[in-house]
């Protein structure tokens, strides 16, 4: 067979179709081809991938949260009332508690104020090095996705 | 930007107004005077306190769930992959927030603590708030979370970040009411919460600090 042929048919094979039928050579190629491209991929059995964070998660269960809502605040509220106590005192209630956080760290201020220079110092090295090693912790990229 | 805006404006005016209201409350006010009650009372009391405040975290937990899931799905699936990194910075924040909080109150008569005094506890409640909803979230998908495809398909209600967030603060809210043990692992949640929170740059997946590399010729 003539190689030009050949070519030809390589060039462009749907024009020169007639080329497979005197051709064993291209013929043959062709068939290889043929079934190569026939092989299907395999099947990907998606029960068996493991369950993608996202998925379902957009769902909005709203007959769960309100009900749900809804028994937490009967449950405070009847608790509240047992107790004698309104809402609005559990909310001095967390002021207070967080008034003495603000006590403590006065306290702690005015300690450091009249301690000696040597505890200053250690101080003001504690605050570095702690400081120091938040950086060098925040600076680590998060796995969660790659995980 | 505008997600991020979304997200952290009401944030940030719920932290500010605590902030406010703790600054500006009576210094000596005490509002659980003893007022001859026996200690059944006492626990009642402590116990509908935990209640009402399991209210606050439902409501804030949801909100936060229904403005940014994505970001609280992140936080959560983190705190889940690399727990031990996410309890260790916990730490080292809190102890970076309280060493910076004094060195800040120190700095109040030269006038320039205050405001940042301010600052560092709005980050610190958002920090908080921020890491406890993703800790709410971490929990109930670890307890109630779908572990299939066909789980999660038959599944009517209980499927989703917001049911697993509820589902979250039920299970700790319930834990919570236990006197000791209570308090112990609200304490040690609030420490996996707020190193979550950094971790993940409140689960926007962004690095804190920009890396400078040398410019190749």
């Amino acid at each position: 067979m003539n190689k030009d042929d050949c070519q030809r048919y390589l060039e462009d094979p749907e024009a020169n179709a007639a080329h497979l039928r005197t051709c064993a050579k291209c013929n043959a190629e062709a068939m290889a081809l043929a079934e190569k491209a026939d092989v299907e991929a395999p099947s990907i059995d998606l029960n068996a991938l493991p369950l993608a964070p996202w998925e379902g998660s957009s769902h909005r269960a709203w007959p769960l949260v309100l009900g749900t809502s809804a028994v937490v605040v009967i449950v405070a509220l009847a608790l509240l009332d047992a107790a004698g106590m309104s809402p609005l005192h559990v909310v001095e209630g967390s002021l207070t508690s967080m008034e003495a956080i603000r006590t403590q760290l006065n306290r702690a201020a005015n300690s450091l104020r009249a301690a000696s220079l040597g505890w200053q110092v250690a101080f003001a090295l504690a605050f570095i090095v702690v400081n120091g090693l938040l950086i060098a912790l925040l600076r680590r990229a998060p796995r969660g996705i790659d995980a | 930007m505008r997600r991020m805006l979304r997200l952290f404006l009401p944030l940030t005016v719920v932290a500010a107004s605590m902030v406010t209201a703790m600054v500006a409350a009576p210094f000596e006010a005490d509002v659980h005077t003893p007022q001859g009650f026996a200690d059944a009372t006492t626990m009642l009391q402590k116990t509908a306190v935990s209640a009402a405040l399991l209210v606050a975290w439902m409501i804030a937990a949801v909100a936060l769930t229904l403005l940014s899931g994505r970001e609280i799905r992140y936080s959560s699936v983190e705190m889940r992959a690399s727990a031990l990194h996410c309890f260790a910075l916990g730490l080292v924040a809190l102890t970076s927030f309280a060493l910076t909080a004094i060195v800040l109150n120190y700095l109040i008569p030269y006038h320039v603590g205050v405001p940042l005094l301010f600052a560092l506890g709005v980050f610190a409640i958002l920090t908080k708030i921020y890491g406890m909803v993703a800790v709410f979230h971490a929990v109930g998908t670890l307890i109630a979370g779908s572990r299939t495809r066909d789980q999660l398909a038959g599944r009517k209600w209980l499927r989703g970040d917001l049911a697993m967030v509820v589902i979250g603060v039920l299970i700790l809210g319930a834990i919570r009411l236990i006197p000791i043990v209570g308090l112990i692992v609200w304490s040690l949640t609030s420490v996996f919460g707020i190193g979550t929170a950094l971790a993940t740059k409140f689960g926007r997946r962004e690095p804190w600090f920009l890396a400078f590399r040398a410019v190749e010729s």
